[in-house]
């Protein structure tokens, strides 16, 4: 891919001097929090009667105060906030080429526009990644600070590797709302792009077809229903990966053939 | 000698809207072209379509001899650009926004980033962010980033927008010099009709996407329309010695007698002599070229009379 390396320096460089990963590491960090505080209300069950609805809320999603349940809970809600988060990662590093009118700098270049989308794709996909190993980092810390029983052997594994599939699932399933970013010059429409697919996820994991719709798949593998991680199949990742390949894929036609008249 | 620019029968219709319709233009190695039209007329969409940033709807389009689209990015090398008003990332240093660009043009070394600062004044702002520009320091950023690679082709849209008078005349006399000393061929799209007459060695005028005319500098002047002014104490009785005299004449708002016969403008004499016999000596004679606007206007049919062409 003649050129990548600059091209991704360019990317680099852009999400640097921008206050993004900021913005988007003290949203993600809502997660852990919000994880803690529900360990909190576990370990204390006065206290979890004093809060009553939150209370039973925390015995649905998360059930113990210990290192499994909340390494659970990291990864479900990096299943269905990350999504949110990867998505606006996404809609701000493609759309804002349309947004700020430089896409028009990019497109007659030595640079193939194909090595520019592809750039675009890696620093999402590495920006996404770190947030997520932050996010364990941070989960980590505060884990210590609730006061979680120290963890038997075994955990620490399965849990990370639990939180970095889910993450990985999640973050290919964000390269349509590139194609969005791009189709629709801005962040409005791969933003409304996202959150439908999170109501549609909603009712057709309700519906019970979860499995082959692709975006209810990462909050599934990460447990969300219970122990239905084990029970997906082949064809579910095949989806996932079917559905990050076409959002690529689409981005890159889109920007190699469609007419650029803004 | 390679045509820099060969365009041949290009349309392009949005939908029902046509936006460029027929045009067919050359521009010869190191010559200065203006495209010159009204907002509107097709001259950006031109632009873009000579980018590859449009497809054509049809007819074609070459650029140094290639036919676009073309598979071969390397002929981007020698291009630089400004398409309409130019943009930058505002979170980035004049320095970075024109580095990111030289990256992204492998081979350009990285002195040639200072060196175009340099060139287009912008040193004093080089590490201040883009968003705090002023709009004619935006526009010398757009032209820095056109002409970072030194390119022998150079497709610029509009390139004084936004510049004070000084700069104005600094960017003129930049584009005559990267034409005259360094061979550079320029293709610029303008709606300042005076600036183009100083820069262009030819200009083609661009009316609701069609090419109307294409002339040179020297064509232009011709084609000017010249006029006999006449003021005199009493202008009404000067006016009617004038048509006694077998002239036509009319008489302006502000006392101005105005001739327009070849008569009169060739024999500004003949005029003033009559006037003097008369009685009523002329207090100002002056032959003078139509303004470059109301040419355009009459052109382009906007006068009120319909197109000339």
């Amino acid at each position: 891919m003649h050129n990548l390396t600059p091209a991704i320096w360019v990317e680099l460089l852009k999400v640097r001097r921008s206050r993004m990963p900021l913005y988007t590491l003290l949203g993600f960090a809502l997660a852990p929090l919000a994880g803690g505080f529900f360990m909190i209300v576990l370990k204390d069950p006065e206290l979890a009667r004093r809060v009553g609805i939150i209370s039973a809320k925390a015995q649905i999603v998360a059930g113990a105060a210990d290192w499994p349940t909340y390494l659970g809970f990291l990864a479900q809600a990096t299943a269905v906030g990350g999504f949110i988060l990867f998505s606006l990662i996404v809609s701000w590093v493609f759309g804002r080429e349309f947004a700020d009118y430089t896409v028009k700098d990019l497109l007659a270049l030595p640079t193939p526009r194909s090595s520019l989308v592809l750039a675009k794709f890696i620093v999402v996909a590495v920006w996404s990644a770190v947030l997520t190993a932050m996010i364990f980092v941070i989960g980590v810390g505060v884990g210590q600070v609730v006061g979680l029983p120290p963890a038997p052997a075994g955990v620490w594994g399965p849990g990370t590797v639990v939180l970095a599939i889910t993450a990985g699932l999640t973050i290919a399933l964000v390269t349509p709302v590139a194609f969005f970013a791009s189709a629709g010059r801005g962040y409005l429409p791969p933003m409304g792009a996202a959150i439908l697919v999170v109501v549609l996820t909603q009712i057709i994991a309700a519906a019970g077809w979860g499995d082959y719709f692709p975006w209810s798949i990462p909050a599934l593998y990460a447990g969300i229903g219970g122990v239905q991680s084990l029970t997906l199949s082949p064809i579910s990742y095949a989806l996932v990966g079917a559905t990050g390949l076409v959002g690529v894929i689409a981005t890159l036609v889109w920007w190699e053939l469609a007419d650029q008249p803004r | 000698m390679v045509t820099a620019i060969e365009t041949d029968k290009l349309i392009k219709r949005y939908g029902p809207v046509t936006a460029v319709d027929g045009l067919t233009l050359r521009v010869d190695q190191g010559e200065i072209y203006a495209f010159l039209g009204l907002n509107g007329a097709g001259k950006t969409t031109t632009i873009r379509m000579l980018l590859g940033m449009v497809k054509p709807t049809a007819g074609q389009v070459r650029v140094l001899g290639a036919s676009l689209p073309t598979g071969d990015r390397q002929l981007w090398n020698a291009v630089g650009y400004l398409v309409e008003t130019p943009h930058a990332y505002p979170e980035l240093t004049v320095r970075e926004n024109l580095e990111v660009m030289r990256r992204l043009r492998p081979g350009v070394e990285p002195a040639a980033v200072s060196r175009v600062i340099d060139r287009l004044g912008l040193a004093a702002y080089a590490d201040r962010r883009t968003g705090t520009l002023s709009l004619g320091n935006q526009q010398r950023l757009g032209l820095a980033k056109a002409l970072l690679h030194t390119p022998p082709l150079l497709i610029l849209d509009e390139p004084a927008n936004g510049l004070d008078p000084a700069g104005i005349v600094e960017i003129r006399h930049l584009l005559l010099d990267l034409a005259r000393q360094e061979g550079v061929t320029v293709f610029m799209s303008s709606h300042i009709l005076g600036e183009v007459a100083r820069l262009a060695d030819r200009i083609g005028i661009i009316h609701q996407g069609q090419l109307l005319q294409e002339l040179d500098v020297a064509e232009l002047e011709r084609n000017r329309r010249r006029r006999l002014i006449v003021r005199a104490h009493d202008g009404r009785a000067a006016l009617a010695v004038l048509l006694n005299a077998g002239f036509a004449a009319s008489l302006t708002a502000d006392g101005a007698i105005i001739l327009t016969d070849s008569a009169a403008i060739e024999r500004p004499d003949e005029v003033a002599t009559q006037l003097v016999l008369a009685g009523h000596p002329p207090t100002r004679l002056a032959v003078e070229q139509e303004d470059l606007e109301p040419y355009f206007l009459r052109l382009v049919g906007l006068d009120g009379a319909g197109p000339d062409a």
